[in-house]
């Protein structure tokens, strides 16, 4: 069939007026808020303060990553980018760096960040690399406490309301030397149980939850937006007073294959390093093998006590598992609910991506201690994660992504969650709900 | 225990006694008419749980049915289908379907058995299932008892299974229900009978929930493992034994083994309180009977044992000395003739003491006479003779008259003396004065009356007597007659000596034993019999030629005149000793 011109003309202007809507849906919008729910409590937006809880330090440093900025920033692939100064330069000794601060940045109040002489000097005598993912580590942003004693940050959100350990309202900050965010406002709900917060996306209570791991595939299943991010969390078992060898014979008698392919619905990865892969390339040296026969023979008969957190589905789910395997090898576990266990199945997250500060935050997190890690060298990271792994009793079972469930309505939410350390907040948007 | 107060016991034991038969009678007639009862009321109970069992059976069926005719279940048949069936996606199905089945228990499975999904023990996956029954067995098309092992413990639940197939495969859906405190609940039984549960995990559950002090019951379930039959035993749960119950416990088993027990409790509180009541009302009457028992026994055994009591008396004041006592006869049996037979020894007794003492008078005049008649014809012979010899030499020899004169009335004079002593010694006999007390020292009077007989113990060309004193370090001051008692101990003296014709040793001691002071005069003479022990204080009895035999008398007299004792022992050859005990008071 062949078109005339005014026939084609016709019909392209048609087809031009039929899309316009469905394209203009696509386009960013300002406005509108974006209600996300976490089931973390953080009490204190301070930075400096300290943050019990290796899931709530994290809310914590996603939530200040967009209110507080650091002088430079890890990209997708990890790599550290300029940000807030936008470049650097050193003393020919090579222990001085000077950052030359972003000129056009302004604070909260509309106070321009003006540092001394226009730079930021800092004084470290490790390689650049190692000074920049310092740098880039929420906890060292450019903070500025104002007259009044409000801590004043220059990202994209202001702190508009909060309520210590359950709800925070954050405002656009229009004077953003980014440009001004979508979002007129982000609340964020605190406190909440994963079941909860399902339910709140579901009654269009809520724009972004979080999903557990072992939930990913059936809420996609069911046509859900889920966002994963790159394995952060660690699974794993410590043995705080167990008899000697017993950590040997439940490494081998844990069916991980299984739990991976049903429990967590292949979501994650199987590993028996403390560390995920991506963070230092080496985790498949640790063993994750099962032998049960061989278990049995460590094992003998035996009961010790078996402690985890029995109000996290998922959680309570693996441990039963595990119970069922360690039984299986002649170990009976046997439930406490709270006070010392002989064994601990235990559920941290990395908060940085910082290879040597992540080990020592998931060894504290796992027996609050944190072990000295003196260089971010794989052949030294290693020695220390064997040397925490072996003197600590821990047995790692798995590594899990943090996974958030988006509401239909919001756009711009990448669909791989870029950093560890921060919500992507001043790229979403939401669509007009009356639309 | 007076023969009034046996009889008074006889009667009461006796109504106790056939008022507890009574009542241990009805005790168990009450208890069996119970227990009849409590076997009504355990098969009703049985009848009920084996109907509920059905109806729930049927229940659980509809709704196994309607797990598998779901599209879940549909889905993991086609799965199973699949050369390489993963069945990772529907892990979380039972769980769900129970959910909308409101089942306590769901396991999906495999043609092999092994568990897809289960919805109680989600963690269980892969691993075979151990409590629904084998594919293929034909009892699958109806309910079954079953034991479901859980996280923690076991359960016993009514279990139904069914196979679905989409192809060649089947999986299975097996489903039950716990048989716990709300199927319990759901029996509704009489009152005062409660079922309960016993589950192997040693859990004993009734219709409202987990049973306390369920240890109480261990014994009996021992013996149900052992047994494996119906067993009872009594649980009392309280220290008030109205807590008791009656457990029946009969075994809920599956091929053999044991999957719990069902324990059918009958309260024992009507029963105890009825027992109670019975007990309460038998020991009231019985208490009423004894009560009546002891009144009527007392009148009764009075009239019976009246009489005796009478005799009794009689008996007890003969043996007081009362020889006048006399019993009424009030009655013609045998206590009637007992009196009669009592009245006349008591007559007899009194005439032949009569006559006794009137043989003894006779015969004491007798010994007074011949006493007299010697001791006075001793004196009387040298009297005539002195006459006699007075007479002759007036006669004869007139110029010695005077010289003989002289003589003679010098012996007659001593005779006559003599004379006189024997007669004051019968006259003192006879007149023994009243006892004068006053405080005397012992041994003091003991010094001063052995002095007296001095010259006689060393008397030149006499016999040698050596006076020995062992007198008391104290307590030899009592209150006595200084003079009669210096006169008893001067005759005692006086007897030791005459015992002692060749010399000895004469012993006087003194000492105080149990409150008395005693004096003991011992000499080493010749001794005495048995025989003269005996009779040694009886007036004019003497065992000396020419002794009056009223010495020892007298002292007795004096020692019983103070309330004492007076006693002798010996042996012939061997001395003998006097024994005085005296009141340290005096006479009263």
């Amino acid at each position: 069939m062949r078109l005339t011109r005014s026939q084609f003309v016709a019909v392209s202007s048609c087809l031009f007026i039929a899309c316009a809507p469905a394209a203009a849906a696509r386009r960013p919008r300002y406005g509108g808020r974006l209600r996300i729910e976490t089931s973390a409590v953080v009490t204190s937006l301070d930075p400096a303060v300290a943050q019990p809880g290796s899931f709530d330090l994290a809310t914590k440093r996603r939530i200040l990553g967009s209110v507080f900025e650091t002088l430079v920033r890890l990209d997708e692939k990890g790599e550290p980018q300029p940000w807030l100064a936008a470049s650097w330069t050193h003393d020919p000794t090579r222990h001085r760096w000077l950052f030359a601060a972003r000129p056009d940045v302004t604070l909260h109040n509309g106070a321009k960040w003006d540092p001394p002489g226009g730079v930021v000097a800092v004084d470290d005598r490790r390689p650049i690399e190692d000074i920049l993912r310092g740098l880039a580590n929420p906890q060292n942003a450019i903070v500025v406490r104002g007259p009044d004693g409000v801590l004043l940050g220059t990202g994209p959100f202001r702190i508009a309301e909060w309520r210590p350990g359950q709800a925070l309202r954050l405002e656009a900050n229009d004077s953003y030397w980014g440009g001004r965010p979508y979002l007129d406002a982000v609340e964020i709900r605190m406190g909440r149980a994963k079941r909860d917060q399902s339910i709140d996306l579901d009654a269009g209570r809520a724009d972004v939850v979080e999903v557990a791991a072992s939930e990913v595939r059936r809420v996609q299943q069911r046509g859900g937006r889920v966002v994963l991010s790159a394995p952060v969390e660690v699974l794993a078992l410590v043995l705080d007073a167990a008899p000697p060898g017993l950590e040997r014979a439940l490494l081998l008698a844990v069916d991980r294959a299984a739990i991976y392919n049903v429990l967590l619905q292949r979501t994650g990865v199987i590993s028996g390093a403390l560390l995920p892969n991506w963070l230092t390339g080496y985790s498949f040296v640790f063993p994750a093998n099962m032998d049960i026969a061989r278990a049995r023979e460590l094992a003998g008969k035996q009961a010790v006590t078996f402690q985890y957190d029995q109000q996290d589905p998922m959680i309570r789910s693996i441990a039963e598992r595990v119970a069922l395997n360690a039984g299986e090898a002649g170990v009976t576990l046997r439930p406490v609910a709270g006070g010392p266990a002989a064994v601990r199945l235990v559920h941290a997250r990395l908060s940085t991506a910082e290879p040597g500060p992540a080990l020592v935050e998931i060894a504290a997190a796992f027996d609050g201690q944190a072990p000295r890690v003196s260089s971010a060298d794989p052949a030294q990271l290693y020695a220390a994660e064997s040397g925490v792994i072996a003197s600590r009793r821990i047995i790692p079972l798995f590594h899990l992504p943090a996974a958030v469930q988006i509401g239909a309505n919001v756009r711009g939410w990448p669909s791989r969650n870029a950093g560890i350390d921060r919500w992507p907040l001043d790229e979403a948007w939401v669509e007009d709900r009356a639309r | 225990m007076t023969f009034r107060t046996k009889l008074l016991v006889v009667s009461s034991l006796t109504v106790a006694g056939a008022i507890a038969l009574v009542t241990g009678v009805v005790s168990v007639a009450s208890r069996r008419a119970f227990e009849r009862v409590d076997q009504e009321r355990r098969r009703v109970l049985l009848d009920q749980f084996e109907r509920e069992l059905e109806a729930q059976g049927h229940e659980l069926d509809t709704k196994i049915q309607r797990v598998a005719a779901s599209p879940e279940l549909l889905r993991i048949a086609i799965e199973a289908e699949r050369r390489d069936a993963d069945f990772s996606p529907f892990n979380d199905d039972a769980r769900l379907l129970a959910e909308a089945q409101a089942l306590d228990f769901l396991d999906i499975l495999r043609a092999d058995g092994v568990i897809i999904s289960s919805a109680h023990y989600p963690a269980k996956f892969g691993y075979k299932n151990d409590w629904l029954l084998s594919p293929g067995d034909p009892a699958m098309s109806k309910s079954f008892l079953t034991r479901v092992a859980l996280r923690e413990g076991a359960a016993v639940a009514l279990a139904s299974e069914r196979a679905v197939s989409a192809g060649e495969n089947r999986v299975y859906a097996g489903g039950g229900k716990r048989i716990d405190s709300a199927f319990l609940a759901g029996l509704g039984l009489a009152p005062g009978v409660r079922p309960l549960l016993w589950l192997p995990s040693g859990e004993v559950l009734d219709a409202k929930g987990p049973v306390g002090d369920a240890w109480k019951l261990s014994p009996l379930i021992d013996q149900l493992k052992r047994s494996g039959k119906e067993c009872s035993a009594v649980i009392r749960w309280q220290a008030d034994a109205a807590s008791a119950e009656s457990i029946v416990a009969l075994p809920l088993e599956r091929g053999g083994s044991l999957l719990g027990a069902l324990l059918v409790a009958t309260s024992l509180r009507e029963q105890i309180g009825l027992e109670r009541s019975i007990l309460w009302t038998g020991v009231a009457v019985a208490a009423g009977g004894i009560l009546l028992g002891v009144l009527l026994g007392w009148w009764t055994t009075a009239r019976v044992t009246r009489p005796v009591a009478e005799l009794v008396s009689g008996v007890q004041a003969v043996a007081g000395g009362d020889w006048s006592a006399r019993v009424r006869v009030s009655s013609h049996d045998e206590i009637g003739a007992l009196a009669e037979a009592f009245n006349r020894m008591t007559e007899q007794l009194i005439e032949q003491r009569d006559r006794t003492v009137q043989a003894e008078r006779v015969a004491a005049w007798r010994e007074l006479a011949r006493r007299l008649a010697h001791e006075l014809k001793n004196p009387l012979f040298p009297l005539q003779i002195t006459i006699e010899n007075l007479q002759r030499a007036r006669e004869q020899h007139p110029d010695q008259f005077d010289e003989v004169f002289r003589e003679s009335t010098g012996a007659l004079l001593a005779e006559v003396r003599n004379l006189k002593t024997i007669i004051g010694q019968f006259s003192d006999f006879a007149k023994m004065p009243k006892p004068e007390m006053e405080s005397v020292d012992l041994n003091a009077l003991i010094q001063e009356v052995l002095k007296l007989f001095d010259a006689q113990f060393h008397t030149p060309g006499g016999p040698s007597i050596q006076p020995v004193l062992e007198l008391a370090a104290s307590g030899a001051v009592i209150e006595a007659d200084p003079l009669q008692l210096t006169r008893a101990l001067r005759n005692l003296i006086l007897n030791a000596m005459d015992a002692m014709p060749k010399g000895g040793t004469l012993r006087i001691r003194t000492s105080r034993v149990d409150g008395m002071a005693r004096i003991e005069v011992e000499d080493s003479g010749q001794g005495l019999s048995d025989e003269e022990c005996a009779r040694l204080f009886t007036p004019y009895y003497t065992t000396k030629q020419h002794g009056t035999g009223l010495g020892l008398a007298i002292v007795q007299s004096v020692v019983s005149d103070h309330r004492g004792r007076i006693s002798v022992r010996g042996e012939q050859g061997r001395g003998a000793v006097f024994t005085i005990d005296l009141p340290v008071g005096g006479a009263a």
